[in-house]
């Protein structure tokens, strides 16, 4: 059994695509009862209906139950579904919310309100009921109804601009979902905050979460470039103004890259020697102190790449590690899967589900002692615990039927053709 | 009113920016984080920019927008000395975050568990295993997790993110754990050691493609920002800058063909299936770019919005501060800091009533005194202490 650090604690998720989901199955992992609700009939973001998308399991299956990218952040949950738009939805759904100590939804601001559910509502059915509200650009402000993925937030609060090679048109910068990664460790601790105060003061409370706000305090520096000093923070690529060397190298192999650094002496001085060139550290050479190798970039760099270029990543990366300095493979997945250090930890998990087979899945965000997070469930199949969780709910086998015929509940979705 | 934190003790160790980042929260939502620091200060001190582009150990970027309303006290925990301290101040916390290597985190761990603390450690590589001893920093670590590959183009260097994401990420992991173990002790009494290392923690989250492979065994191709056969994805070209798309995809394509004033072409046979669609990016460009370069990214994003497209423009820091929602909101905040004088900072990364509150960060040492008087420690102690260079 997985960790019970928040055993006791029920959760009802009603969201899609990443940062939400994620933030499930990290409440999963701490050993919360976490409800996924998922969207019926309109199936979820990430479950693909046809084959041939990216990182679908081979299989005869749904196609919708195969999808990697929305196995990875559905975990340790249970999948009910639940037609939301539907009258005889409304009653499950009540049930559900009075037994709640967190309901947290990451659809567009305004969208659950019109749906007839919002916090004015839910704090009537429960009143101890720690509501979270996630949209993008959160839930109050103009920007109603606007639609996002992390790639937009990206974008609007300035990342985007500052990731690439310096003169690259922005065309060229690729989209990341970084802010669904730093939203859904957000979430946990907001509905903790929520909890606490719940406890405190014996009601619920509502929280408006806004992804991009989550997103823009991680950027410090950046900010303070210009509210500090008035100056627009710029590309970089991979180097540090104030480090030398700090930068990708060349390795050998196809498209193989190493990332080496020497942030302070006593480093450059354990590189120098991985380089078979100590002297380049001792007191007196140009490249000795901190200032001579700002001044030098160029050519250290040089010296780095003429080390790097006929070596494997790992080999060059080993070399200068276990000198003291910095360097480290730049790897992919397969050469993720391949570090000693993540093997010896045992920290990727294989997993088995009814229809994706036995995969290989990433690890655990954190290790706990005594009661180490497990993988108790895959992610869930549409519907897969309605009979359970609708059963708790105190719907007999008969009335679950009902529910199904009249389309308010299901266990598949209608595939295109 | 009382803040949903208040009676919160946290104990901040190791001076980098993940452990910075992890209780900065904390304390801006109440809790008392007493922010131990070596002789000298730690990495997130050191931190470009500064004040008036001077190097000043109080007066960092990074350290005002991330210490806000930490107590510092200076001990060299390197020392029996300052472990004993330890042992003092660290009685009735709740949680302390440990960021240091491996070697130097298990004595700790041994004083803070004594104390009946919860313990999370933030490390490059967790605290065994044949790396748990390496050096890394922000971009090397960054470096194992796979992202750092996958951003980029085929052929040119893995470019990393925005300086210090990834450790800001890993304080982020770090604090939600440590806030699920203050539950935890809080309710049922039980003390935990948490490890948090990095790699793990920016592997195992979401922005990362490694199911792709293993599901499918292909990877993700290294490709420039555009997508030439799911469009719009990337940013693209407007009046005054840049919007980003993320609308390629069936449904969002729809709506984007009827925002543009073009609905024939969602059943047009260029675009109407994925294998024509693929092909016809260039006759697709004769729609979208005119009508994008008429507008403005903001133009363009809201016109677009309201059909449903999923666009935002892409702007830089700036202009994140004079956006309509940041301003109306107050996503930026700003504060007095004795010193500086005010400054401007990013606000709550989450809103509860009005519990959030940012106050100034401290000078290293602010607080010394005012924790060993709590602690008991007499005057002669004290002064005993800093003679021997174990306090400041």
């Amino acid at each position: 059994m997985t960790s019970h650090v928040l055993s006791g604690l029920r959760i009802v998720e009603l969201s899609e695509v990443w940062a939400g989901p994620m933030a499930g199955s990290l409440l999963g992992d701490l050993g919360a009862d976490v409800i996924k609700v998922e969207s019926y009939p309109r199936n979820s973001q990430t479950r693909a209906l046809v084959e041939g998308g990216a990182g679908m399991a081979p299989g005869d299956g749904p196609p919708y139950e195969r999808s990697g990218i929305h196995h990875l952040p559905n975990r340790n949950k249970r999948n009910i579904t639940l037609n939301l738009r539907h009258p005889d939805g409304a009653e499950p759904f009540r049930r559900l919310v009075r037994g709640a100590d967190v309901l947290y939804e990451g659809y567009s601001a305004g969208t659950v309100e019109r749906m007839g559910w919002g916090w004015d509502v839910l704090r009537e059915i429960n009143p101890r009921l720690v509501m979270i509200s996630m949209p993008g650009w959160g839930k109050a402000g103009p920007y109603q109804g606007y639609v996002t993925l992390g790639s937009g937030l990206d974008a609007s609060a300035g990342h985007t601009a500052i990731r690439g090679y310096p003169g690259d048109p922005p065309e060229e910068t690729r989209s990341i979902y970084h802010s669904d990664a730093t939203g859904a460790l957000t979430l946990l601790f907001a509905a903790l905050t929520g909890l606490r105060q719940r406890d405190a003061t014996g009601e619920g409370c509502f929280i408006d979460l806004s992804q991009i706000e989550a997103l823009a305090w991680q950027m410090p520096g950046s900010f303070a470039e210009w509210t500090l000093l008035g100056r627009r923070p710029q590309k970089l690529g991979n180097v540090d103004p104030q480090i030398v060397p700090h930068d990708a190298y060349r390795a050998a192999g196809d498209d193989s890259w190493v990332f080496v650094a020497a942030e302070n002496d006593r480093q450059w001085s354990g590189l120098a020697s991985a380089l078979g060139h100590p002297e380049w550290s001792a007191a007196g050479h140009p490249w000795a102190s901190v200032t001579g190798r700002l001044r030098a970039r160029a050519d250290v760099d040089a010296a780095i790449s003429a080390f790097t270029r006929d070596r494997l990543a790992t080999d060059a990366a080993d070399a200068i590690a276990g000198a003291g300095a910095i360097a480290a493979p730049i790897v992919d997945p397969p050469g993720q899967y391949a570090s000693v250090q993540l093997q010896a930890r045992d920290w990727f998990k294989y997993v088995t589900s009814k229809y994706a087979g036995t995969r290989i899945m990433p690890g655990f965000l954190w290790s706990i002692a005594p009661d180490e997070p497990t993988w108790d469930r895959p992610s869930g199949l549409v519907g897969e615990h309605n009979d359970e969780v609708f059963g708790e709910l105190g719907y007999s086998a008969a009335e679950r039927e009902a529910l199904e015929a009249a389309g308010v509940i299901g266990q598949s979705y209608a595939l295109p053709g | 009113m009382t803040q949903p934190l208040a009676g919160v003790r946290v104990i901040e160790i190791g001076g980098g920016v993940a452990v910075g980042a992890a209780t900065k929260t904390f304390s801006d939502f109440g809790a008392d984080v007493i922010k131990i620091e070596a002789p000298g200060g730690g990495l997130l001190r050191r931190l470009a920019p500064f004040v008036e582009d001077r190097p000043h150990i109080d007066r960092g970027a990074y350290h005002l927008a991330l210490d806000t309303g930490k107590r510092s006290m200076v001990v060299d925990l390197e020392t029996p000395s300052g472990l004993e301290v330890l042992s003092q101040v660290a009685r009735g916390a709740r949680v302390a975050f440990v960021e240091t290597a491996p070697a130097q985190a298990r004595p700790l761990q041994a004083v803070l568990a004594a104390a009946g603390v919860s313990v999370v450690t933030i490390t490059p590589h967790g605290l065994d295993g044949p790396y748990a001893d390496r050096v890394e920093n922000d971009t090397s670590t960054f470096a194992w997790t796979t992202r750092m590959h996958l951003h980029a183009i085929a052929g040119r260097p893995p470019l990393r993110y925005g300086p210090y994401i990834p450790a800001m990420q890993v304080g982020g992991t770090a604090a939600a754990a440590g806030a699920a173990a203050v539950w935890s002790l809080e309710h049922e009494g039980e003390r935990r050691d948490i490890e948090v290392s990095a790699v793990e923690a920016l592997s195992g989250n979401v922005d990362t493609y490694f199911v792709v492979w293993s599901f499918s065994g292909a990877e993700q191709p290294r490709t420039g920002g555009q997508s030439k056969v799911t469009y719009p994805v990337g940013n693209y070209r407007c009046a005054d800058g840049h919007v980003m798309f993320a609308a390629g995809g069936e449904r969002f394509f729809a709506r984007l063909c009827e925002g543009i004033g073009h609905p024939e072409l969602v059943k047009d046979p260029r675009f109407a299936t994925p294998d024509q669609k693929a092909l016809h990016w260039n006759d697709y460009m004769t729609y979208l770019e005119p009508w994008l370069m008429a507008r403005t990214r903001q133009q363009a994003f809201e016109e677009l919005q309201q059909f449903g497209v999923m666009v935002a423009p892409t702007v830089e820091v700036p202009d994140f501060a004079n956006d309509p929602q940041s301003v109306a909101r107050g996503s930026l905040v700003q504060l007095e800091q004795p010193g500086v004088g005010t400054i401007t900072i990013a606000g709550p990364p989450f809103r509860l009533d009005d519990a959030w509150q940012a106050r100034p960060a401290p000078a290293l040492g602010e607080h010394t005194v005012e924790v060993l008087d709590a602690a008991g420690y007499s005057r002669d102690e004290q002064a005993a202490l800093f003679r021997a260079c174990v306090t400041g």
